[in-house]
């Protein structure tokens, strides 16, 4: 079969494709440009792990073909932190991806694109939208992980940077993190040696199994 | 799984487009794509040629125009709900629109690919049912309507030929008294109607003059209820009389049970759905202003 001629604008910069057109635009956007950032989850058109913004619209790129993407814009989540409003957090960041990393909006991570390319798209035409508008719009997007609950308060901090507010303090502390904080945000176990979270083990010898349980911290 | 090879032809008029449909062996048309494209990549459809109607900018238009609502071919579900006019006088499409899959979904699906691609779950049937609409096809032979109520056949299978191009889709304008709206029952955000319920009713004075019920996931097609039609034209709106209207449908209904529930369960939501429906049309027939102002918001995001 023939192959067709695509050009397509994706993160400020144009590509040039030559691609089948049975070939998906999330094909050509993984594969074909590398930007392996938008995942696949369903291959259904159920999961939105495949979201990117195209030509102003949230969109799930494995329910078109490349060839329907020609002459469009797109942005990808690896293409956020040039935005204009990347930066006006606390970070170089995009403040929704501050949001997400601050607010603990992400477990595993495998929808994380897709949200945050929904939320774009909702900012981008409410920059303060209320909890249950944040809900109705990453409806398209599943996550098996976090119970939405942290990805809605990564949309609202990202709606509280945009709108100059005061975002929430951040549950988990990141950068300056010391030995005493686990990554899950609750404490290490700093008697009896035990290997599970203490980062210096050489663990040689092996988990300790009479080790209690951590309790987890008081804020809890 | 990859789609089968296919070749991508991208008319710019209708024009084109139906030489092409006439032309080609057993083409697919591409409107939205969002059940199609999936039914291509699991090649449950291995079209050789696709038709992608896109690049034709003349079929995207949504307006009131002498004697009807139009929407063109390209008119996707996220223009139906963020439609002031849809918003204002087309209360069931108003409800109809943001209840159909996700907001991805309805940035590129259409009205038109919805109702040709006729599944019997499918919203827009019934909403077409309800308001009497029809819609207009292109073919190598020129141009013909077709009623909403001789459109479906089967399920997947409508009354339009190979060669055809659905170019619009209009109901009746709606009058100052005429209100209508959906309720739809649905397991989760996003899926497809157990069962949904269209309903319109125009009044005169304190009377009904006229009224359409339909609907959705209860039958082989989405189905239009004239036996419910019949009982309210002529009648005063009491909760009474909605009542027998939703026992009428009810009776139309002609569902299958399944792992989500028995035939009698969706017979019962038919009954309940139907009665509040046209509690719902009659307010907005009645009121003033945006059809989200009346009505039951079925979009509350529960905890």
């Amino acid at each position: 079969m023939t192959e067709k001629d695509v050009t397509m604008t994706v993160n400020g910069t144009e590509r040039e494709l030559s691609v089948e057109p049975r070939r998906l635009l999330v094909h050509a956007i993984r594969e074909d440009l590398n930007l392996t950032g938008t995942h696949i989850g369903c291959d259904t058109g159920n999961c939105g792990a495949c979201t990117v913004y195209k030509d102003g619209q949230a969109v799930k790129s494995c329910l078109q073909f490349a060839v329907q993407a020609d002459g469009s814009e797109i942005r990808t989540v690896e293409g956020m932190e040039e935005l204009p409003e990347a930066g006006m957090g606390e970070s170089d960041l995009h403040p929704i991806q501050e949001g997400f990393k601050q607010m603990h909006g992400l477990q595993c991570g495998f929808c994380t694109p897709g949200m945050i390319m929904a939320g774009k798209a909702l900012l981008e035409e409410n920059d303060d939208p209320t909890d249950e508008e944040i809900r109705v719009n990453i409806s398209g997007n599943l996550c098996r992980c976090t119970g939405y609950q942290n990805i809605v308060k990564s949309i609202q901090y990202a709606s509280d940077v945009l709108n100059d507010r005061e975002p929430p303090e951040s549950p988990v502390e990141h950068e300056d993190a010391s030995l005493e904080t686990a990554a899950d945000g609750g404490e290490t176990v700093t008697d009896g040696g035990g290997p599970a979270t203490d980062r210096s083990c050489s663990c040689d010898s092996g988990p300790d199994l009479t080790m209690d349980y951590p309790t987890g911290g008081e804020d809890r | 799984m990859k789609a089968a090879h296919f070749e991508h032809h991208e008319p710019s008029t209708v024009e084109e487009a139906v030489t092409l449909l006439a032309d080609l062996d057993d083409p697919t048309i591409l409107a939205g794509g969002q059940s199609l494209v999936p039914t291509m990549r699991f090649r449950l459809s291995q079209p050789d040629d696709v038709v992608d109607i896109n690049g034709i900018d003349s079929l995207d238009y949504l307006r009131e125009d002498g004697d009807y609502l139009r929407l063109g071919a390209l008119v996707r579900h996220a223009d139906v709900e963020g439609s002031a006019l849809v918003d204002e006088n087309y209360g069931s499409f108003a409800d109809a629109a943001p209840l159909i899959g996700d907001p991805q979904i309805r940035n590129r699906g259409t009205v038109v690919g919805s109702v040709t691609q006729a599944d019997p779950k499918g919203d827009w049937g019934s909403v077409l049912l309800a308001h009497g609409g029809e819609v207009v096809a292109r073919g190598p032979d020129g141009e013909r309507t077709i009623p909403a109520d001789e459109l479906f056949l089967f399920p997947y299978e409508t009354d339009l030929r190979p060669a055809e191009l659905v170019t619009e889709l209009r109901v009746p304008v709606s009058g100052e008294a005429e209100g209508s709206s959906y309720h739809k029952l649905k397991r989760k955000v996003g899926d497809y109607a157990m069962a949904a319920v269209a309903a319109r009713v125009a009044l005169d004075g304190e009377t009904i003059a006229d009224a359409g019920v339909a609907l959705t996931g209860v039958d082989i097609t989405n189905i239009p209820v004239p036996d419910a039609t019949d009982h309210l034209v002529g009648e005063v709106p009491s909760g009474e009389l909605f009542k027998e209207a939703g026992e009428l449908a009810a009776e139309a209904a002609d569902p299958e049970g399944d792992e989500h529930g028995s035939a009698a369960y969706k017979e019962n939501m038919v009954r309940v759905l139907t009665q509040r429906a046209l509690a719902d049309a009659v307010e907005r027939a009645r009121g003033e202003g945006p059809a989200g102002s009346y009505g039951t918001d079925q979009l509350t995001v529960g905890d």
